[in-house]
């Protein structure tokens, strides 16, 4: 118990520094911004998901709103935003829709939502209250915190889930419920969702994910499954692939953003999801066999990510520039560079 | 439920410049109902005045405002001098033709600036010097609200001194909130709806009446309605666009309960035609109500609808109102409205549907023959129009006196009656041939009956008495033999005890009507010639609409003639209602004709009997004279009932001493015999009660094997 109070002291101390950091420089260049925004973004606030036939998810709102906050960009951060607004946040709990579509009416085609969206975009909105210190992004962003602590978090046996949406995951709702997903767990947001929403579990909630992923491992590798029913001993879910697979890759990342820089779960994970030649592994979790090897820089930087942290191994050239290819691997490549810029420098050395 | 329908209707050919109340709006706040408005614009006398007939809600305080950025401008004053007006959207709207919007923005200005005069000619509304803030408005006007934003945060980062004016962030946050609040509604999120609804209260005015309307189904949508009903009100007292104020009525009706649509109809406004503007509205709700109480019997309808929906059927040319109006009639047992509406509908339009409520109206009035001629086009074009086919076409063949059918009539009937096996229509025209004395004929429409349904007593008691007719000794016997125990007037046929033999030219409902209308006493109540056959009406109980019974209603029968008191007990008799009936049949006990009584008192014992008061019954059996046949079937029933009474007191002397008595007016049935069995194995006359049991036996009884095997039984016991 005694590691998870340490661990959210750890937490915030990353997030204050963080704030300073951000008073200096954007972490995300402009350069930078534009090249993903021009590729990814559209005049009306929409960020695309490329490889999905051009959907748009609350999920890549909220990385949008991120990058813009972090690329000090308010004007591209207010058309995320008031898109995002106007048609996601549409939800009688106050929540946001997960799934829009352009060629379907209503534009929303899933009702649902997606917490790890909900948390990326409340979170963004929370540190574009601080740079801009405009109440009105503050303010909304403790209305979503409150709804989130509220509509989609669980208490179960004893524990505090993160529920990956509010419909569909419960003890009702399937035979092996809840199900889980430990890449929901955005752990750097959770101190500041605490201050928006003091009566919310999150320091719970952060324990609860921390503790699941590191053990709910499998397979020789040792790696989280993307799905995971929590109802008895914590396995892969049913009807989901047991896979360590493309949401679940994001997990090292949250972690060490998290600020888990010491914590060996972390490093374990930084060093297995990647291969010889440096390209990030999915991994089928029954055999242990890789079923795709990532190659896009953005993947790639995933991967190096781990030993630059545990060895200071510095970054190779290629992952430092940033290429946008698709949106997926573009976001992750734009949150690795503004990790390291922010706490890990050596890793440009 | 959804609204898009409506919500199409838009305010085509508006005056630019909206005529009267446009300054105030409607609150939605949650608990009560308040007039505010966005500025220091009062409120339209006609809204308070209706707001105060309320019980409740308190006139307001203004509006909290939600935005700074209306609280900035200078409406707290409006009677000093006005700073510039930005009327930049006035003239973006003009340009692009979008008068709702221009529409808007005018009603909206108008609000925070009360002296503010609307431009004579929006499209001369100077251009902005300053070129991006010029830009900003073109995207608003163009509905790029994102792009305003990121252009106004562009703007503001570079230049650290510029404000947005006040005005365009006004109207973008406006747009937005409404561009959410109609995604919301889209998605049912009816709570969002009214959330928005209520933190955007300027949305809520005369040009922005489509959020009233989402908003308004949002309340009704989370059983709010009368919240609801308060939106549709301000809309009807507060806007004047003929359409939209229509299309509010026509929202209200899907989602409001009646009550509260009718609440909201007074509200209507009559035109320069003298028409009231909601008469659409009022006939499609009359219609509705026409035809849910064509469905149900019970449903009251207003004096209103229905002379409206008469007057529609009138005046119309269609045949749809005048088919709503039979229906109605004919669930009313009111068979001669019915005709004369479902005539008017066929001979607009020549329908199955009319056709068979025509035809079903005709039944109902006994005039059989049109019926069956109304619906034979149309009679396999559903189930329902073959029974009523069916169901004519058995009537028609059990009228009484006979009707000679014309070859062609009974060629189709014949035709269906085979094609569809229907054992009724086979029976009666068994009992049609029968009454023409064509016995051949007659047998074989039983037996064709019966092949349709072979446990149909009515068509076995044809066949007996057919064969009984034809000398066919062998046929009867196999037919009582068959029915033994099933049926006591198929037992008797060819015995003394042979009920008189006249079919009761009754005819069992189809299968869709009501169960007791298709229960027959045929078994257990002897049919009588005379009077009697003739008073009840040969009739098939029509399929759906209720049959006319001509009973049902409770009457004290001292209020009767003796006629119709006769008529009564018969009919209630039928219903299985037998105490009545002997009260009915006391009262026809006075009448002045002999046949009447002796009617009377065959009914008020035989009405006794069933109701198991047999002392009763004998009283009234020599309260009139009657027949000998008559006499002598009362007595016997009497005296089995007795017989059964002490038997089942354990007073088997008496039981005897009844059975005795019948024995020497009727032939012991086998049942009694059986009774008579027990009596005496209860008194110990075990060699008795073992020849009675093997009397019975022999006639393949299994009662008699029963007693047998008690008898055995008693014996080895002793």
């Amino acid at each position: 118990m005694k590691h998870f109070v340490c661990l959210f002291l750890v937490l915030s101390a990353a997030l204050a520094g963080q704030s300073m950091a951000q008073n200096d420089r954007s972490l995300v260049t402009g350069t930078e911004w534009d090249r993903y925004s021009g590729r990814f973004v559209t005049a009306e606030g929409r960020v695309l998901d490329d490889a999905n036939a051009g959907i748009s998810h609350s999920e890549g709102q909220g990385y949008g709103l991120l990058l813009a906050e972090m690329a000090d960009s308010q004007a591209d951060f207010d058309r995320i935003w008031a898109f995002t607004r106007d048609e996601l946040l549409l939800r009688d709990d106050g929540l946001a829709a997960w799934k829009w579509e352009a060629d379907a009416s209503p534009h929303v085609t899933d009702i649902n939502n997606a917490t790890d969206g909900d948390i990326l975009i409340a979170y963004a909105l929370a540190r574009a209250g601080e740079r801009w210190g405009d109440a009105q992004y503050t303010d909304a962003a403790a209305d979503l915190a409150g709804s989130i602590a509220e509509h989609a978090v669980l208490r179960y046996q004893g524990r505090v889930l993160l529920m990956p949406a509010v419909d569909g995951f419960g003890v009702a709702d399937r035979a092996d419920g809840p199900v889980i997903n430990p890449s929901y767990w955005v752990f750097e947001a959770f101190p500041v969702l605490e201050r928006l929403a003091p009566d919310g579990p999150w320091q719970e909630l952060a324990r609860t994910g921390r503790d699941l992923i590191a053990h709910a491992r499998f397979s020789d590798r040792r790696l989280p499954a993307e799905w995971l029913s929590v109802a008895g001993i914590p396995r892969p879910a049913q009807g989901f692939k047991a896979e360590f697979g493309y949401n679940a890759l994001r997990i090292p990342l949250y972690m060490m953003r998290g600020g888990m820089t010491e914590d060996d779960v972390a490093m374990e994970l930084g060093a297995a999801i990647r291969d010889a030649d440096g390209n990030l592994v999915l991994v089928d979790l029954g055999s242990g066999e890789p079923t795709e090897t990532l190659t896009d820089a953005g993947y790639r930087i995933l991967a190096a990510l781990g030993g630059c942290v545990a060895n200071q191994t510095p970054l190779a050239p290629d992952l430092r520039d940033f290429e946008p290819t698709v949106y997926y691997p573009s976001t992750l490549h734009l949150l690795s560079l503004a990790f390291v810029r922010e706490a890990a420098p050596e890793c440009l050395q | 439920m959804r609204l898009r329908a409506a919500r199409l209707i838009f305010a085509a050919g508006v005056a630019i410049w909206p005529a009267g109340s446009i300054a105030e709006n409607w609150s939605i706040d949650d608990e009560r109902l308040r007039v505010t408005s966005t500025g220091a614009v009062p409120v339209a006398p006609s809204f308070e005045a209706h707001e105060r007939a309320e019980p409740a809600p308190p006139l307001a305080e203004p509006a909290p405002q939600a935005e700074p950025l209306v609280a900035q401008a200078p409406q707290d004053t409006p009677l000093q001098p006005l700073p510039q007006v930005d009327e930049s959207a006035i003239r973006y709207f003009a340009e692009r033709g979008d008068t709702r919007r221009l529409e808007a923005e005018i009603a909206r200005l108008r609000a925070l600036y009360p002296n503010w005069t609307p431009p004579a000619d929006p499209l001369a509304v100077p251009e902005n010097v300053d070129e991006r803030l010029e830009e900003m408005w073109r995207l608003y006007a163009e509905g790029r609200l994102g792009e305003v934003r990121q252009a106004i945060a562009r703007r503001q980062s570079e230049q650290a001194d510029w404000q947005p004016p006040a005005d365009l962030l006004d109207r973008l946050q406006l747009s937005e909130a409404r561009e959410r609040l109609f995604n919301a509604s889209d998605l049912d999120q009816y709570q969002m709806v009214v959330r928005l609804g209520s933190e955007n209260p300027s949305l809520l005015t005369c040009s922005e009446v489509d959020v009233l309307w989402r908003v308004a189904e949002a309340f009704a949508m989370t059983d709010r309605q009368p919240r609801a009903r308060d939106a549709y009100r301000y809309i009807l007292t507060s806007c004047d666009d003929v359409q939209e104020r229509l299309a509010t009525m026509q929202n209200a009706s899907t989602v409001l309960p009646d009550d509260l649509v009718e609440e909201l109809l007074t509200l209507e406004r009559t035109g320069e035609d003298g028409q009231g503007e909601f008469a659409s509205i009022r006939d499609a709700r009359a219609r509705d109500l026409l035809a849910r109480a064509g469905e149900e019997p019970t449903l009251q309808v207003a004096g209103e609808a229905l002379r409206r929906v008469e007057r529609l059927a009138q005046d119309g040319d269609d045949a749809s109102d005048p088919r709503l109006l039979g229906w109605y009639h004919l669930r009313r047992e009111n068979g001669e409205e019915a005709e004369r509406w479902f005539h008017l509908a066929l001979e607009r339009e020549p329908t199955g549907e009319a056709a068979e409520g025509l035809s079903l109206a005709l039944i109902e009035r006994d005039q059989f023959t049109e019926a069956e001629d109304t619906i034979y086009p149309y009679r396999a074009e559903n189930d329902d129009r073959q029974a009523v086919y069916l169901a004519a076409a058995a009537n028609l063949l059990g009228t009484e006196p006979r009707v000679a059918l014309s070859s062609q009539v009974l060629a189709r009937i014949v035709a269906e009656a085979v094609a569809v096996r229907d054992v009724t229509v086979a029976r009666q025209l068994g009992w049609y041939a029968r009454a023409y004395g064509q016995h051949e004929t007659a047998g074989q429409w039983f037996a064709t009956a019966l092949g349709f349904d072979p446990d149909d007593e009515p068509s076995a008691y044809g066949l007996a008495l057919t064969r009984l007719q034809l000398g066919d000794d062998t046929g009867v016997a196999e037919l009582r033999r068959l029915w033994t125990g099933r049926s006591e007037r198929i037992f008797a046929v060819g015995t003394p005890n042979a009920i008189d033999a006249t079919e009761p030219a009754q005819v069992a409902a189809p299968a869709q009507s009501q169960p007791q209308q298709q229960t027959r006493q045929e078994e257990s109540q002897p049919v009588a010639s005379g009077p009697r056959a003739s008073e009840q009406p040969a009739r098939t109980a029509a399929p759906a609409p209720q049959r006319q019974t001509g009973c049902r209603t409770t009457v004290d029968p001292r209020s009767l003639s003796p006629a119709t008191a006769l008529q009564r007990g018969w009919c209630l008799m039928e219903l299985n209602r037998p105490l009545e009936a002997a009260q009915a049949f006391d009262v026809a006990l006075a009448s002045n004709a002999e046949q009447a009584r002796r009617d009377a008192a065959y009914g008020k014992s035989l009405a006794y009997l069933r109701a198991g008061l047999v002392d009763d019954a004998a009283v009234a059996a020599a309260s009139a004279p009657m027949t000998p046949e008559r006499g002598a079937e009362l007595q016997s029933s009497i005296l089995a009932e007795r017989a059964l009474g002490a038997f089942e007191k354990r007073r088997y002397t008496e039981a005897l001493i009844a059975l005795d008595q019948r024995a020497q007016i009727a032939a012991e049935r086998n049942d009694l015999l059986v009774l008579r069995g027990y009596a005496y194995l209860n008194l110990g006359r075990i060699g008795d009660a073992e020849r009675v049991f093997r009397a019975v036996a022999a006639t393949g009884n299994r009662e008699g094997l029963r007693g047998i095997a008690a008898v055995q039984e008693s014996r080895g016991a002793n």
